[in-house]
This record gives C-alpha cells, sequence and structure tokens, in this order.
C-alpha cells in the first residue's frame, strides 16, 4: 500500500500542468486582454469591420462621427470631406488609427472590471475645430494638398485638411474616374506623403548658416542668375544683383543659397539636417508619419547645392515640417503635435493629452534671428497686408517635380503673437509659385484660425 | 397613467440593472465562502494511520500492520519490510476483510509462505496460526473489538450541519443565479430556466436527505460536483436554454450511476466481481458504437437511438477505470496484469477505428496512470511496451486527421475568421468580461459554436467573469489533491488506483478543455466534468466521482466504508 500511494504523487503533475497553463493564461490576459478586446470583430465594440466605441467630437464639441450602428459622420459635406481622412470610412479604405488607438480608453477597457461599464463607449475629443477644417476645405478648392495648423504653445493640430476628398456619406465612383480627380485620394497627405520641399527646405540652410558661419550676417552676395560648378551651375529665374544674408532668403536666390552651402560643406549641411530632425516621422496618437529624404552620398557639388536649396532628392513630409515650424517659432524647441485632447467614457475621464516638448534642436538666438528673417520675409516679399492682424514669418517654396506637371507650391511658417501660436504648413499640389498659391489660402485662413482661439 | 406605468417599467429597469450590479460581485464571494467551506475538510482531515493488528516475530519484535492491504518483503517499501536473505523483495501480501478476517497471499515469492507448517497459495488466517515468510516465523495478532470501536471514533467525522449549512448556500446561489437570469429579460425561457436550476436544487437536497438515512452525512464532495453543475446549468440557461432538462436528466441518471458504482465498491469481494462486469460493458459500449454509431465531425462516437443521442465512449471510461483498479493481492499477479493489457489493447483498437481524438487522449493518460500506479518490478515493460503501442495507434491513424485542427495552434489570430475564429471569439469575450464578467446572460459568446461545451469556459468568464470561471478548475485541482490525500490512509490499493485514475481523467479532460478556450492547448473538443452540456459527459463525470468518494475513509463519510461493526454506531 505505501508503495502505491507513494506513486499517487503522479497526480501532481497533472495538477501542475493545470494549475500551470491557467496561471500562464492569467498571464496572458492581464497582458494582452486590452489587444483581444480590441482586435477587429470583438462582438463587444465592433459593429462589423468597424469599431463601434463611441463619438468622436472637434475641440468645440461638434459631432463629428457616431461609431454606433453604420456610422453617423457630421451633418454638413464640408466637414464629412474635411474630416474624411482622420475619421475613416465605412469599408476600410481609409483607416483612422489614432481612433483605434484610443478605442481602449473609449470603452473603458480596463482587465478588472472589462467592458462591463461599456455602454456603447465614450468619447474622443480632436484638437481639430471643425469650422477651420470646412474653411480650408474651401480655401483648397479644387487644389491637392495639405493645409495644417497647429498651436506651437500647446502642441494642438487645429487644422488638418487633405485632399481630394470626398463624402464618406455619399462616396463618388473613384475607380471608374479616369480624370485623375480622385488621385490618391485614400492617403492623408498631411502624414503620409512626403513633398520635394523646394524653397522652404532653405529655412534648414538659413538656420546651419546662423549656426555655423560667424561672419554670415555681414557677407554680401552677388546674383548673376548662375551659380556655377564647371559645366554645370545652380540657376535663379532672376538676377537679383547685389544682397545680404536677409534679402538672399527673402529673395529665395539660388545663387547665394549655394554659396552658403559650398561654405558650409556637405557634411556640415548633412549634420545639421539630422540634428533639425526635417527627415524623421513624427509620432503622435497611433499616427506615424512618413518620414523624408535628404540623401546626398556620392552627390556632386552642385547636387549638395541643389540639395541646400530643397531639390536634388530632398522629401520632407507636411507634419514634421510643421514641426520643425513649431520648434523655431517656440525659441528651438518643438511641442510636438497631437490630434486627440481628451477621451471620456461613461462619466469618467480616460485619457488626457499632455504637451510633450522635444529637445533643443537649435540655440534660442538662432531661432530667433530665423524669425525675424522669416518676418522680414513677410514684409519684403509676401506682404504684411495680407496679414493685417498679426506678425507672420514664413518662407514660400515652388517645387519643381519635372514632367508636364506645374510645380507644388508651399508656404510654412508660424504667427509670432503670444495670444495666436500658430504654426503653419501648406502645400498645393501643381499649381506654380508658392507665393501666388498658397499666400492667399493662409490669409483667408489666420483670421478663422484666430476667430477660433479667440471663442475658446 | 401611462407617465406612472413608465415610472415603473423605469423603476423595474433600475433595479434589475441593480441586481445585475450586485451579483457580479455576491456571486463569487457567496462562491468563495460556500467552497473554503467545502474544500478545507477535504484538504485538511488528519491523516493519523489506523493500526489493524500486529505482527508478533519470534524474536519478540511487534510490527504494526496499518492497512487492510500490506505487501510484506525484504523491498524497502514494502508496508512490513522484513530484511532477510531468504525473503523475497515483495514475498506476499497481508489482507484484512470487512467482517475482521485477513488472509494472506503468496506473490510468487521464491521461497513460499507456509501456515502452520503447511505451504500454502492464499489462506485465511486465524489467531495463533505461525506464518512463515522465507524461514521467518511470525504469528497475526488483530486489534480487539474494543480497539476497533476505539479506532473508528477517533476518525475525522464529517460534520453533517456544516453539509446542511454548505448546501443551503448553495441554494441560496442557485436561487440567485435563477432570479438573474429571469430578471436578465430571458421571459420567453422562464419555464426551462425554472426547471433547470430548480431541478438541481431539488436533487442535491433529496441526495443529502438519502446519504443522512443511510448515515453517510458527508457531502463535500457531492456538495462541490453540484457547484459544477449549476456553473454548467448557467451556461446552458444562456446558450441553450431549451436544453436544461435534458442536462438535468443525465445528472439524475449521473447520480445513479454514481451511487451504483459505490454501492458495488462498498464491499470489495463485490468490486472484484464488478470488475468483470465492467470490462465487457466497457468494451461492447465501444463495439456497439463502431457498429451502430454516426459519425460527427470525423468521429465515429455517437450513437443515436430515437430522440436520444448518446456518447458510448464517455461512459466505457468509468468502465475502464474500474477494470484498471486492483486489489494488492491481484496487483502482483502476472496474470491479472496481462489481461489488463490485453483489454487496453482491445479498447486502444476500437478507438483507433472511431478516429475519436480527444477520447483516445484521455484512455491513453487513464492507462499511463493505471500503469503507473501498479508497475513494480514485474510489469513495467510489459506496461511501458502497451503503451507504446498505444502512442503509435494514436500518431499511425489519429493523429493526420487531428493536425488539422492543431495547425492553427497558437496561432489563432493569424485566421481569426476561419480556423482561430471560435477561440479568438473566446479571448475577445473572455477580455471583454474582465474579472467580474459582463453579468447573467449578457453575453455574446452564446452566437460560437459549442459555447456550452467546448469552449464553456469562456462562456462563463465572458458573463460571470474571469474569477468565477477558474473557480470551476480549482474545484477539480481539489477533487484531485483529495483523491491523493486519501490515497496514504487508504484501506485497499483498488480505492486508490480508482480515485487516482478518476481524477486523472477529470483532470485531463479539464486541461484540454480549458487550455484549449484559451489556445495554451489546441482546441480538441473535450468537455468539461460537470460544466459541458453534455448528457454522456455529465454522466461519466459522477461515474468517475464515485472513485473519489469511495476513496474517503473519514468515519461516516463514504457510503463505500461499512460502518464501525458491532457497537461502533452499529451495523446497517
Amino acid at each position: 500500500m505505501n508503495r502505491i500511494a507513494s506513486r499517487s504523487i503522479a497526480v501532481w503533475i497533472l495538477v501542475a500542468l493545470l494549475l500551470g497553463g491557467v496561471a500562464f493564461f492569467v498571464g496572458e490576459y492581464f497582458v494582452k486582454g486590452d489587444t483581444w478586446v480590441m482586435t477587429q470583430g470583438s462582438p463587444h465594440i465592433y459593429n462589423g469591420t468597424n469599431l463601434g466605441t463611441g463619438v468622436v467630437t472637434d475641440r468645440g464639441g461638434t459631432l463629428l462621427l457616431d461609431t454606433s450602428d453604420h456610422r453617423t459622420y457630421a451633418t454638413t459635406k464640408e466637414l464629412r470631406k474635411s474630416m474624411l481622412h482622420w475619421l475613416g470610412d465605412r469599408h476600410g479604405y481609409i483607416s483612422a488609427p489614432a481612433l483605434a488607438t484610443y478605442a481602449e480608453e473609449m470603452a473603458g477597457y480596463n482587465s478588472v472590471t472589462g467592458l462591463y461599464s461599456y455602454s456603447g463607449g465614450g468619447t474622443a475629443r480632436l484638437t481639430l475645430s471643425a469650422k477651420l477644417q470646412t474653411a480650408a476645405l474651401k480655401a483648397m478648392g479644387e487644389y491637392k494638398g495639405t493645409v495644417a495648423m497647429y498651436n506651437y504653445k500647446t502642441g494642438e493640430l487645429l487644422c488638418a485638411v487633405s485632399t481630394p476628398t470626398y463624402d464618406p456619406d455619399n462616396v463618388p465612383d473613384i475607380e471608374g474616374n479616369e480624370d485623375g480627380t480622385y488621385e490618391g485620394v485614400y492617403v492623408n497627405r498631411f502624414t503620409q506623403s512626403v513633398y520635394i520641399p523646394g524653397s522652404i527646405f532653405k529655412l534648414v540652410t538659413t538656420a546651419a548658416a546662423l549656426e555655423e558661419l560667424d561672419d554670415i550676417r555681414s557677407q554680401t552676395f552677388t546674383c548673376t542668375g548662375t551659380y556655377s560648378y564647371g559645366r554645370e551651375a545652380v540657376t535663379c529665374e532672376l538676377v537679383h544683383g547685389e544682397l545680404d544674408f536677409d534679402s538672399a532668403l527673402a529673395q529665395s536666390c539660388n545663387c547665394a543659397f549655394a554659396s552658403i552651402v559650398d561654405q558650409l560643406g556637405a557634411k556640415t549641411l548633412e549634420k545639421y539636417v539630422k540634428k533639425y530632425a526635417v527627415t524623421e516621422p513624427v509620432s503622435f496618437d497611433g499616427v506615424t508619419t512618413a518620414g523624408g529624404n535628404f540623401s546626398i552620398t556620392d552627390a556632386s557639388a552642385v547636387q549638395v547645392a541643389w540639395s541646400g536649396i530643397g531639390q536634388h532628392k530632398d522629401q520632407i513630409n507636411p507634419c514634421r515640417f510643421l514641426t520643425f515650424m513649431g520648434a523655431v517659432a517656440n525659441g528651438g524647441r518643438a511641442v510636438e503635435p497631437y490630434l486627440v485632447s481628451k477621451v471620456t467614457a461613461g462619466t469618467s475621464e480616460t485619457y488626457r493629452a499632455k504637451a510633450t516638448t522635444g529637445k533643443r534642436i537649435m540655440p534660442e538666438a538662432v531661432a530667433r534671428e530665423l524669425q525675424r528673417m522669416m518676418h522680414n520675409n513677410v514684409i519684403e516679399k509676401y506682404g504684411e497686408e495680407n496679414f493685417p492682424e498679426v506678425t507672420v514669418c514664413g518662407k514660400s517654396g515652388t517645387a519643381q517635380v519635372g514632367g508636364e506637371k506645374k510645380s507644388n507650391a508651399m508656404f510654412a511658417g508660424f504667427v509670432a503673437d503670444e495670444a495666436y501660436p500658430i504654426a503653419f504648413f501648406v502645400a498645393v499640389e501643381d499649381a506654380g509659385y508658392g507665393r501666388q498659391i498658397c499666400v492667399p489660402i493662409l490669409s483667408e485662413l489666420l483670421p478663422v484660425c484666430m476667430e477660433v482661439l479667440d471663442a475658446e | 397613467m401611462s407617465d406612472f406605468i413608465q415610472t415603473l417599467t423605469g423603476a423595474q429597469e433600475t433595479f434589475v440593472n441593480v441586481y445585475l450590479a450586485v451579483m457580479r460581485f455576491a456571486a463569487p464571494i457567496l462562491a468563495l465562502i460556500l467552497l473554503w467551506r467545502c474544500c478545507k475538510p477535504l484538504l485538511t482531515f488528519r491523516r493519523e494511520p489506523e493500526i489493524w493488528a500486529w505482527l508478533c516475530l519470534s524474536n519478540g519484535d511487534k510490527l504494526p500492520i496499518t492497512h487492510w492491504e500490506n505487501t510484506i518483503g525484504r523491498h524497502k517499501r514494502c508496508d512490513i519490510l522484513i530484511d532477510f536473505p531468504t525473503v523475497s523483495r515483495n514475498h506476499a501480501v497481508l489482507t484484512r476483510y470487512d467482517d475482521g478476517s485477513w488472509s494472506i497471499t503468496d506473490t510468487h515469492s521464491k521461497d513460499g509462505v507456509t501456515v502452520n507448517g503447511k505451504k500454502v497459495r492464499i489462506c485465511a488466517l486465524n489467531e495463533g496460526d505461525v506464518i512463515s515468510i522465507g524461514g521467518v516465523e511470525m504469528q497475526l495478532q488483530p486489534i480487539t473489538h474494543r480497539q476497533e470501536v476505539r479506532l473508528s471514533q477517533l476518525r475525522t467525522r464529517s460534520s453533517g450541519m456544516e453539509n446542511v449549512t454548505n448546501l443551503l448556500l448553495l441554494s441560496i446561489f442557485q436561487a440567485l443565479t435563477c432570479i438573474g437570469f429571469l430578471m436578465g429579460g430571458n421571459l420567453e425561457n422562464a419555464t426551462p430556466i425554472l426547471f433547470g436550476f430548480g431541478g438541481i436544487m431539488l436533487i442535491q437536497w433529496l441526495l443529502l436527505i438519502f446519504c443522512f438515512i443511510i448515515r453517510r452525512p458527508a457531502f463535500e464532495v457531492e456538495t462541490v460536483a453540484f457547484f459544477l453543475c449549476t456553473m454548467g446549468m448557467a451556461a446552458i440557461a444562456t446558450v441553450k436554454p431549451g436544453e436544461t432538462v435534458k442536462q438535468l436528466v443525465a445528472m439524475v441518471m449521473g447520480i445513479a450511476v454514481f451511487l451504483t458504482v459505490g454501492w458495488s465498491m462498498r464491499d470489495l469481494e463485490r468490486a472484484k466481481k464488478m470488475r468483470y462486469v465492467a470490462a465487457v460493458l466497457g468494451i461492447a459500449l465501444l463495439g456497439v458504437t463502431l457498429v451502430f454509431g454516426r459519425e460527427y465531425y470525423g468521429a465515429k462516437n455517437w450513437l443515436v437511438i430515437g430522440p436520444l443521442s448518446i456518447q458510448p465512449s464517455e461512459l466505457s471510461k468509468v468502465c475502464f477505470v474500474y477494470v484498471g483498479a486492483s486489489t494488492m493481492d491481484r496487483l502482483l499477479n502476472k496474470r491479472n496484469l496481462i489481461s489488463f493489457i490485453a483489454y487496453t489493447l482491445g479498447v486502444c483498437g476500437c478507438l483507433a477505428l472511431m478516429n475519436d481524438f480527444g477520447t483516445a487522449l484521455i484512455f491513453f493518460c487513464a492507462f499511463l496512470m493505471i500503469a503507473y500506479l501498479r508497475s513494480g518490478s514485474v510489469g513495467t515493460i510489459g506496461l511501458a511496451v502497451t503503451a507504446l503501442g498505444f502512442a503509435g495507434v494514436i500518431a499511425v491513424k489519429i493523429a493526420p486527421h487531428a493536425l488539422r485542427r492543431f495547425a492553427s495552434w497558437r496561432h489563432i489570430w493569424e485566421d481569426p475568421f476561419g480556423a482561430g475564429f471560435q477561440q479568438t471569439r473566446a479571448l475577445m469575450c473572455i477580455a471583454s468580461g474582465g474579472l467580474f464578467g459582463m453579468g447573467i446572460g449578457k453575453g455574446w459568446l452564446k452566437n460560437v459554436f459549442a459555447a456550452d461545451s467546448d469552449i464553456v469556459f469562456a462562456t462563463l468568464a465572458e458573463e460571470w467573469g474571469l474569477i468565477m470561471a477558474v473557480l470551476p478548475v480549482l474545484l477539480i485541482v481539489v477533487l484531485a489533491l483529495f483523491a491523493m490525500r486519501c490515497s496514504s490512509v487508504s484501506r485497499s490499493s483498488f480505492y486508490t488506483i480508482g480515485a487516482c485514475t478518476a481524477s486523472t481523467v477529470l483532470l485531463v479532460q479539464t486541461i484540454f478543455n480549458v487550455l484549449g478556450t484559451v489556445d495554451v492547448l489546441p482546441l480538441t473538443g473535450v468537455t468539461f466534468p460537470f460544466v459541458s452540456n453534455g448528457g454522456s459527459s455529465m454522466i461519466c463525470a459522477w461515474g468517475l466521482l464515485a472513485f473519489i468518494k469511495a476513496a474517503d475513509t473519514r468515519q461516516n463519510a463514504s457510503f463505500a466504508v461499512r460502518l464501525g461493526r458491532k457497537g461502533g454506531g452499529g451495523d446497517e
């Protein structure tokens, strides 16, 4: 009997297997439970393929999307169109990573109470302004491109429209359209596209020169329309003649900047591009933007010069460049942009955004000097009368894209005003000159944006 | 007026919500109190060795005999160790019977056993007989009647009143659950739900009364089983409310099997005879399925008789445990072992033809446990060979078909709408339920296939919370630990082998059911004992419980142990 009794210990092996397995599962439950609940198809959270975690509003509380049943979008067509790339469509062509990211907070899920307190979901409040979005959509007209503004003190993304777009409540025949109206319609150009920057990239070179070249302020440049490198040359459309540094930027003189790039050298320029992070992706609220490009490996001297002018192989992402503008406006340190300001589930607040300030990318003095020069651009070139109430600092760009298309028009900058800490970025494809195309768009939008901020 | 009705409806809604909200916490608290009260005596009862006789050696040494079945020999794990060169390693077995008489059996020793000078193979012993084992002489001195009475009084008693209180608590739990279901808006199914929970309540009280009548008031093991059945009923009530009565009928049949198996084991001589009946029945059930069975999902394991569909392989599990158990004197007998191996091969053949992977796996684990418990020096090799053969059959015959199901193991999220559908939904719903559940009847998983059987764990977790879902698992563990605790003071190896093998089957089924649901193991479609919806499975679980109950040696506890004789509380 003793022998048999002692052999009964073998049952322990099974007991250990069972308890071990259950313990392993409980561990998994606490680690992965939130993922399980939020996975597409999760019965209490999803309506078919779409998240059903509640409603999304703009910064003022205007309803943008109710995810229950078959998704109800905003009441006006313009607002629906302007918000499409942030809220997604019904069929999964356009995703809404920010909503998926906060689905857990909207549902009020936690591993103790599960989804018990979930009743149709919570509310996610975006930082975007419905009013500003529709105004931006209108200002973009028929153009493709993107226009964005953010508060460089708090990081709130106030406006970010991507065109072309469509009304999710009245989906056009996108597949059958052949005139190019809906080319790239599923892409959020603000976050997912890259553009050849053109002259707005001169801001990077300018900042590098301010940091690196001690005598840059006393230098003068003579533009003859060409700055030659043997058989090749950097050219300007106009002959600018004698220029100081301020005017070189304001007139966007390629020859002057070629000379500056020469002085800096390829290595140094590359170092500053890296330091200012202008080609890095930005991540916020589950969105990771496209990264840019700056590559001068094996590049000839003229190619390096064009790289410093925003051509050659340069590519920038709108959101990243907007953040860079924010850094300059904010004295050398950017407040990272974000989209979701707060999430509530039931009566409890489950998420509230906090401003995150990135690391310093340039000395404050350099940032101040760049601000002054950018304001000078407006005075000298774009016309202060376009922005009657505030001090705007900016730089336009006209990026040649080749082929039969017109140039892409760019305009980037910010408002130097404590009451209106707005950085902006405008990119319009296949349009022409940055100054001609983008400045009117901005002058139309800035008053709306200020109005929105005034109302709060 | 309409305002008034509206207010009333509103008030009712609020009340229902409050009730269900309170139940989320009340249920686990009540269950924990109840189960703590049940499990504590099972896991902590005293296990002091009982002395049934003394063996007086010629040199004046007196060796205590602490079991009903005792091996005598030179082997250091023998119950009575006589370290003398002429004594075989396993020389003989000394057995006590229900009536207090003793016998000695020679277990193929080299020098044999003599009683009063006569060489014997098996011989009844009287007081004063001189036994010689390998030349060592000794006399058996059984304890006196008065000592026996004293002994039985020392044994832990199971308190009858405690068990009544436990059952009252369980009844409260069942009533609250039932009300929860009715209030949750399940009114169209009110009748079957009332029948389901009311039926369990009625059956458990009837069984308790019966146990009191036969003066075996220990009811912890049964209370645990009834709790498990209640949780199973809760799953059925939400998934297939129409089947509550069917499950109830299965429960009654299960309890009948439980009592029958228990009764058959009360007298070991009877049990030995019943073993043959069980053997024939076990293989016959499989045979009938093979001939008349119907194939579902690739396995031919269903027998459809009119409106009834049963899985006979479930019932043959109980028979297999019965056949595998054996008393010590036979355990060391080669013939007994060989016939068991032959029997196993027969069962194995039937299972191979039936293509039922889950059942084959459970039989295999049960076989391994029996083999391990039985195999001393004699049978290890034969058993190992059989094991190998069994494994071979599974690998060659059944696995290719089953492997397709295993392809998605640990990869369920890669195919959430195909092979991984059941398990991904199960995990989503478990997580949705949190620790305290979405509320009775508020689950979604009922829409998924086999929500009340194969993935019942997830159904419980979704509606009752993870705590209440893990509780049944722990209860199966408690039953197994209880069986193990009993084995050290067990009267006969028959009970120990029976209880340990029954626990093995319960544990293995729970392992494959629960861990299969949550993708820790592949999903095999094995049922959760007592909990899963399925009549055959329910009957099998109760049948197995009889073996665990029989191992209970506490005074007045088990129907398998006769009460103390004459004056020791009176014979029944």
